[in-house]
């Protein structure tokens, strides 16, 4: 399964191995349930939303302006991203540092702002509402996890494309493409 | 990888610190911000891909050391802030064991490699 073939030169592992990145894309299934769970919430499909510990607030928080700055709600955006998130998680082999290079690089900049506007609703919560969400909060932490496993496949698509650019510029954007280069 | 945990920890405190001291205002507010920085940024630096993360608590870490000089705090928010920040900013400089090789990591992204000159 995780043959050599597949690790990128001076690693001890894969990292686009399946056992590396299906704990992200369960993560990513576990946020889009709970967002989603509770945009049906926002829109009133669901009548209550689910609440052990903090009283009024998700009520609070999960129908505040803030929450509806775009004409979609926080929660339906957050959903879409985790969504997307499992799918960029799942296409493609376990060479796709470097088959993919830019479904790889895609894949992180949905994780980082995910991360990024999650602690920013997080902050948000008690400065601005003086409440806590706490589901909010799980999605919350189930982005910043994603974040640092997420992060050393970036690293081999972007160490296989710096050899490539050193070896030769013109061929980068077929690299980063993922189309025949001259080079491995 | 304990450090990084424990500074997680820290940083979940500090969004609960203001509840549990019974503090308010600008202290409190500064708990709520700091807080799930430091939490993020250590459960980054978690993965050993991404340890070096763990400095950005440095700067963090410091500025909850000097905020009750600027902010104003009551006596338990301060001995909290300070005791906080200097338990981040140690615990930033402790690395923790590195299993994996990441082919030179990230600062071979920025390191010539011999194949440019030849």
């Amino acid at each position: 399964m995780n043959n050599a073939a597949n690790t990128p030169p001076g690693w001890s592992y894969n990292p686009a191995a399946w056992s590396q990145r299906l704990p992200i894309i369960v993560l990513a299934v576990a946020g889009f349930v709970m967002a989603a769970y509770l945009a049906l919430y926002q829109y009133r499909v669901v009548p209550k939303v689910w609440e052990p510990f903090f009283h009024e607030g998700s009520e609070t928080i999960l129908n505040s302006d803030l929450s509806r700055l775009l004409p979609v709600s926080d929660a339906a955006l957050g959903a879409f991203a985790y969504l997307l998130d499992a799918i960029t998680g799942i296409i493609g082999s376990q060479k796709r540092w470097q088959t993919m290079p830019w479904l790889v690089i895609a894949f992180a900049i949905l994780v980082g702002p995910l991360g990024a506007v999650s602690i920013a609703l997080v902050i948000a919560q008690p400065l601005l509402f003086d409440a806590w969400c706490t589901l909010c909060l799980a999605t919350a932490v189930i982005s910043v996890l994603m974040i640092g496993p997420a992060m050393d496949e970036v690293l081999a698509t972007l160490q296989y494309l710096k050899r490539i650019h050193t070896h030769s510029a013109a061929q980068f954007w077929r690299a980063f493409w993922g189309l025949k280069t001259a080079l491995e | 990888m304990w450090s990084q945990f424990i500074a997680t920890l820290i940083g979940i405190w500090l969004m609960a610190a203001p509840a549990v001291l019974e503090y308010a205002g600008a202290a409190a507010d500064n708990s709520h911000i700091t807080g799930p920085l430091v939490a993020t940024l250590a459960a980054v630096a978690l993965w050993e891909c991404t340890r070096g993360v763990r400095f950005a608590n440095v700067p963090l870490g410091l500025w909850l050391v000097i905020a009750p000089m600027v902010l104003e705090h009551e006596t338990p928010a301060a001995v909290n802030s300070v005791a906080c920040g200097l338990a981040l900013a140690s615990l930033a400089f402790v690395r923790g064991r590195v299993k994996r090789s990441f082919g030179g990591g990230w600062a071979a992204l920025l390191r010539h490699q011999a194949g440019k000159t030849a």
